[in-house]
């Protein structure tokens, strides 16, 4: 049983999460520094969302089909993408162990990872204010 | 478990940990003749030998060379060309050559360039591509879609002609992107070579301020390995050997070259110290260096002389947890740590680098103050902060950076 449905519910809560970040006005300069096409490549279910990470330009989030060309390339099951952002995920591990594939100048996208932990309430947040309470209990 | 500051398990039974150490060793006396007789065993038929003009000229490669046609294979061609920092068009040249000679294996003979650099060119061998398409770690091709076995490369023996980088057992190569000035890693398990030839015969002819650099790249991976916060109770196992094995050896084998037991015994702490890194255990140390190396073109090792006693004052002063993890090394060094253990043990490293002629600070490597952002911005981005104890600011890393100046 997969936290998601289909792709819709990805796009729903793990898409507007992506979205909301890059309208922040204090994390979106911090997330655009990383100066990268990174695309997170969802399976279970199959979905796609990429995001224009550039200094000194408009961030961009596209949700499935894109012309952006991705710098960086993590793959991943969607429950592992829900529950990174839920704090339940050590990236160290999750790479070691397989769970999340990375590919291109991973680096880049591993700077962030320290600037997520803010993000993690408000993940939960956003789905309790949804009505999916059901989802923030990992 | 979240991998963040607050969560870190220093001590105790961890969560989770991972460990692998596959490749066969041989160590000993007169090993280089039996080069081919010990790469037969791994599959070995027709043999690439990679090396550079630097080890070509100490009459090494004619010698191992030698011990692979004695033991019975055939020698393809020989690349003697592999810079000190080795690209992606040296290692996409090193794979054309085994194309083109009908090599079906590789054996490289040099330090961690040579050895890194016929890593990526067995990668692109057996998968094609460009080394840069392969960036990342836990990439290669793996059997049932992705799921399984990683899928093997051809056969890779390697013999270390330098005691410090542990290429010969590690999972990971570091290539050069000279335009972007960047140095990229791949890591993966498929990369770790399946033989490792330990021969002092290899080391005699280093040159002591190398043997030096190497040396303390070796006990950076040593202490990092085991103070990181993905340390493991496997891993520690050969960390503190191959610390204890460079306590004992390092100075010995840094100011008397011919001292074959010194050599030696570095060749296999420098084996040993590595493997925690395929667990990911590494830290700042290596964060602050590998842009010096990138953007100032620092050696490795000296700029890991240079950088890690700072990083374990910094550290050690994150937490008594952490400090738990360097008093165990103070104790195996042999040092009184009755006050501040990160301030104890970062002094007596300093000595250290001291006696061993190497430089002790970054402005006389030509690092300058003015370089320090672009510095913190490439350490910040470097996978080895992730798994640092302490969870570091860029003004912590400025911080660290100015003081090492």
């Amino acid at each position: 049983m997969t936290y998601f449905k289909d792709d819709q519910e990805v796009y729903q809560y793990l898409g507007q999460l992506f979205l909301d970040l890059l309208a922040d006005e204090e994390l979106a300069p911090k997330f655009r520094a990383a100066n990268t096409i990174v695309q997170y490549c969802y399976h279970n279910p199959e979905s796609q969302i990429t995001v224009k990470l550039m200094a000194a330009q408009e961030g961009q989030v596209d949700l499935g089909p894109t012309r952006l060309e991705p710098e960086v390339v993590m793959t991943m099951d969607a429950d592992t993408a829900h529950r990174f952002w839920l704090g339940k995920v050590n990236v160290t591990v999750a790479l070691a162990r397989g769970q999340i594939k990375a590919k291109g100048p991973v680096a880049k996208i591993l700077r962030l990872v320290p600037l997520t932990k803010p993000v993690f309430p408000r993940y939960k947040a956003q789905l309790q204010a949804a009505g999916r309470g059901d989802l923030a209990e990992v | 478990m979240t991998g963040f500051a607050d969560e870190r398990q220093m001590a105790g039974f961890k969560d989770f940990y991972q460990f692998s150490a596959p490749t066969r060793v041989i160590a000993g006396r007169d090993l280089l003749a039996s080069a081919g007789f010990e790469f037969a065993k791994e599959g070995a038929r027709r043999v690439l030998l990679v090396s550079d003009a630097v080890i070509r000229a100490t009459g090494l490669v004619d010698r191992v060379a030698e011990g692979v046609t004695d033991g019975g294979l055939e020698l393809a061609a020989i690349f003697d060309a592999v810079p000190q920092d080795s690209d992606g068009a040296v290692v996409a040249q090193i794979a054309a050559l085994a194309r083109e000679t009908g090599a079906d294996s590789f054996l490289a003979l040099g330090g961690g360039s040579v050895m890194d650099s016929a890593k990526v060119a067995n990668l692109l061998f057996t998968h094609g591509g460009s080394a840069r398409e392969w960036e990342g770690y836990y990439g290669l091709p793996r059997a049932d879609d992705g799921a399984g076995r990683a899928l093997e490369l051809a056969p890779l023996a390697c013999i270390p002609t330098t005691a410090g980088t542990g290429s010969e057992v590690s999972f990971a190569a570091v290539i050069k992107d000279r335009e972007a000035h960047v140095k990229y890693q791949i890591g993966d398990f498929a990369l770790i070579p399946r033989l490792a030839i330990l021969d002092p015969a290899a080391t005699l002819t280093l040159p002591p301020a190398l043997a030096a650099s190497t040396g303390m790249d070796a006990m950076t991976h040593a202490i990092e390995g085991y103070v990181s916060r993905d340390w493991n109770a496997h891993a520690d196992a050969y960390a503190l050997h191959a610390l204890a094995l460079i306590h004992a050896n390092l100075e010995r084998a840094v100011h008397s070259p011919a001292d074959e037991s010194a050599r030696g015994n570095m060749l296999i702490a420098a084996s040993l110290a590595i493997v925690p890194t395929t667990s990911g255990a590494l830290g700042i140390a290596h964060s602050l260096s590998h842009p010096c190396g990138a953007l100032y073109d620092v050696p490795h090792g000296v700029a890991n002389a240079i950088n890690l006693p700072g990083t374990i004052e910094y550290n050690a002063a994150g937490g008594d947890d952490i400090a738990a993890r360097y008093r165990d090394l103070a104790e195996l060094l042999g040092l009184e740590s009755a006050g501040e253990v990160g301030q104890t043990l970062a002094d007596h490293i300093r000595g250290l680098v001291v006696s061993l002629g190497l430089p002790t600070r970054l402005s006389q490597v030509g690092v300058t103050e003015a370089g320090i952002p672009a510095l913190v911005e490439g350490a910040m981005g470097d996978a080895c902060t992730l798994v640092n104890p302490r969870v570091p600011t860029a003004e912590d890393l400025a911080e660290l950076y100015r003081r090492a100046l």
